[in-house]
């Protein structure tokens, strides 16, 4: 189904990081390149610090890059205002977070319907909220608040939320380091599901080589920069790029 | 769809019920000061219309309320102006503030005053007023539990209440004006004069007349409290109401102040995530303004409540004063507790919008 025609979602070119803290500087990133294409699933491996987390962040547009670009269907959103970011991020980008990060006052329906309200109504193609809750079988979930959930329900629930705008890519930091063995598999499962039934692009970052081998191509990074690539049997076209 | 601001609000029970109390005690302060200031004065002068002279004499310059504090007309004044033309009665006060009673004191010549439309109708004991004899009126012995008969220490001297007059005369207690006179060591000294006009005569052109022959002075038309109110300058009073005002509304701006700081430092994480699906920086201000304004409603709503209640009790507990609750100070009150609320409410929401998403999501 992939190859090297489809849509690009997501590029970045020659992007870096660079956190300074008084004298000392830490290059999180280095001129790293990466292409995602339309219904891509790409896992992001890593030991920890390498820049996984920080390459995540500057892809859905919560932090600046000091150098390079990123680029979200064709919008070169490091040019772009922390306004205009989070206009792009509202519409495009879906994020799902290794500890979850549902909101602790609301339920699980407030959590999702917050995210569809957030968005705004009025957005194309966006999935029912039925149809979501039906997907990830969290029904008779949506009335407890997370306090009340297990981590895979509330993870289930938080990828409801990523999903209830239709973002066009969903980016997972770590989505089941907070899970246990038959929870991550529930996850992933979900995830891969999202990806092939629903042509959802997805970007997951893990540790974890189990959840990186449902994903058709893998990145390897190591002190911010990315060095192996991992082709998998249907890996599309990368023009040159990982 | 479940709100967030109610979530929120909701979930930390103590802080809110705590913010809610807090503004309401600003809106209790503003309300009750307030009506207790205009109720004192507002019935002062009501009572000071139903004495049924026409005109009040006080030295120019001077604030009826001020006048009553010094005594600087010569009380023979009186004499004089009953010379002039179309004058039926003059009757001089001297008044002192009683600070144990928290009230005005009037010396008065019973015989003149008594002249007056508004004289002391005696509801019990003797229409009697000499040496060191007292008149009080029923509410004053209601709540003092006295009868005619009864010791009265006033101004340090024991009085005896030789009658009570019904209540509405233009204070409370009054005592003869040469004792009063001699007490406050100005012999011959009165500090107002009530002035009715001879029936006979048109209240305008004595008015006129008293006018021109007594420039110096102050002769103010007695018919409307507002214009006795209006044409009285009651030094302090603005300032005082102002400070009133200033402290109730910094009360709820520096309650929402902290309880939204405080608030959104425990959120941190919570505004990273809302920022991570993508809420404006409009929409998290909103937010945080949202829930202040819902405490300051809350807190505005309880106080206007709470208002009345603490006026039943005031005036249960101290019979003689006036609290009034009017719909100015009502609508005031309210607006200024939800501006207080809102200001508070800016800097907090301003920092929420402000903050770094990835900051606020890895914050613990």
């Amino acid at each position: 189904m992939e190859n090297g025609s489809q849509r690009i979602i997501m590029e970045t070119r020659d992007l870096s990081k660079v956190f300074r803290s008084g004298a000392i500087e830490v290059h999180a990133l280095r001129d790293v390149n990466l292409v995602v294409r339309e219904g891509d699933f790409l896992a992001v491996m890593g030991p920890s610090g390498c820049g996984k987390s920080t390459l995540l962040h500057l892809l859905g547009g919560l932090m600046q890059p000091t150098k390079g670009e990123i680029r979200i269907e064709g919008i070169n959103i490091s040019k772009l205002s922390d306004r205009e970011r989070t206009e792009v991020r509202r519409q495009k980008v879906g994020f799902i977070f290794q500890r979850f990060n549902l909101l602790p006052t609301l339920t699980a329906l407030g959590n999702i319907e917050l995210a569809k309200k957030i968005h705004g109504n009025g957005y194309l193609n966006a999935y029912g909220i039925d149809e979501i809750i039906a997907m990830l079988g969290i029904r008779d979930r949506l009335s407890f608040r997370p306090a009340e959930l297990s981590g895979g329900e509330q993870q289930r629930v938080a990828i409801a939320r990523a999903l209830i705008n239709q973002p066009s890519i969903i980016l997972a930091d770590e989505p089941t380091g907070n899970l246990d063995s038959r929870n991550s598999q529930q996850v992933l499962r979900l995830m891969r599901d999202l990806n092939e039934k629903l042509g959802q692009t997805v970007v997951i970052i893990t540790h974890d080589p189990e959840a990186a081998s449902l994903a058709k191509r893998i990145v390897h990074m190591r002190d911010g920069q990315i060095f192996e690539r991992t082709p998998l049997a249907f890996e599309p076209e990368f023009d040159g790029l990982f | 769809m479940e709100n967030i601001v109610a979530a929120n609000l909701r979930s930390r029970p103590t802080r809110t019920i705590i913010s809610i109390l807090a503004v309401a005690v600003g809106v209790i302060l503003m309300l009750i000061i307030g009506g207790i200031t205009s109720g004192t004065l507002n019935d002062y002068l009501d009572r000071t219309v139903a004495v049924g002279a026409d005109f009040l004499l006080k030295p120019s310059g001077s604030s009826v309320l001020y006048a009553f504090t010094s005594a600087t007309l010569p009380a023979k004044l009186a004499d004089k102006l009953m010379e002039a033309p179309g004058v039926g009665v003059v009757a001089p006060v001297l008044s002192m503030f009683s600070a144990s009673d928290f009230m005005l004191i009037f010396g008065v010549d019973l015989a003149t005053y008594n002249r007056l439309p508004g004289r002391l109708r005696i509801t019990s004991g003797r229409e009697s007023l000499e040496g060191y004899e007292v008149i009080v009126d029923e509410l004053y012995a209601k709540s003092r539990r006295v009868a005619p008969g009864d010791k009265l220490k006033i101004l340090n001297h024991d009085f005896t209440i030789s009658g009570v007059c019904r209540t509405g005369a233009v204070v409370r207690i009054f005592v003869p004006i040469k004792t009063l006179q001699e007490l406050n060591g100005t012999p011959d000294k009165a500090t107002i004069m009530f002035i009715k006009a001879d029936p006979r005569w048109d209240v305008s052109q004595v008015h006129e007349s008293l006018q021109s022959r007594y420039s110096q002075l102050s002769i103010l038309r007695t018919t409307d409290s507002s214009l006795l109110l209006a044409d009285t300058p009651m030094p302090g009073l603005k300032e005082f109401r102002f400070t009133v005002v200033f402290v109730s509304m910094l009360l709820s701006f520096m309650v929402i102040l902290l309880a939204m700081y405080t608030t959104i430092f425990e959120r941190t994480r919570e505004i990273g995530i809302l920022k991570s699906i993508g809420a404006s920086r409009g929409f998290i201000i909103g937010m945080i303004i949202k829930e202040s304004a819902m405490i300051c409603i809350l807190g505005v709503a309880l106080g206007t409540a709470m208002s009345f209640a603490v006026r039943e009790i005031i005036v249960g507990v101290f019979p003689t004063l006036q609290v009034h609750l009017t719909a100015r100070e009502l609508v005031v009150s309210c607006a200024l507790g939800l501006l207080g609320g809102a200001l508070g409410a800016l800097y907090p929401a301003y920092k929420a919008s402000k903050m770094d998403p990835v900051t606020a999501l890895s914050y613990e």
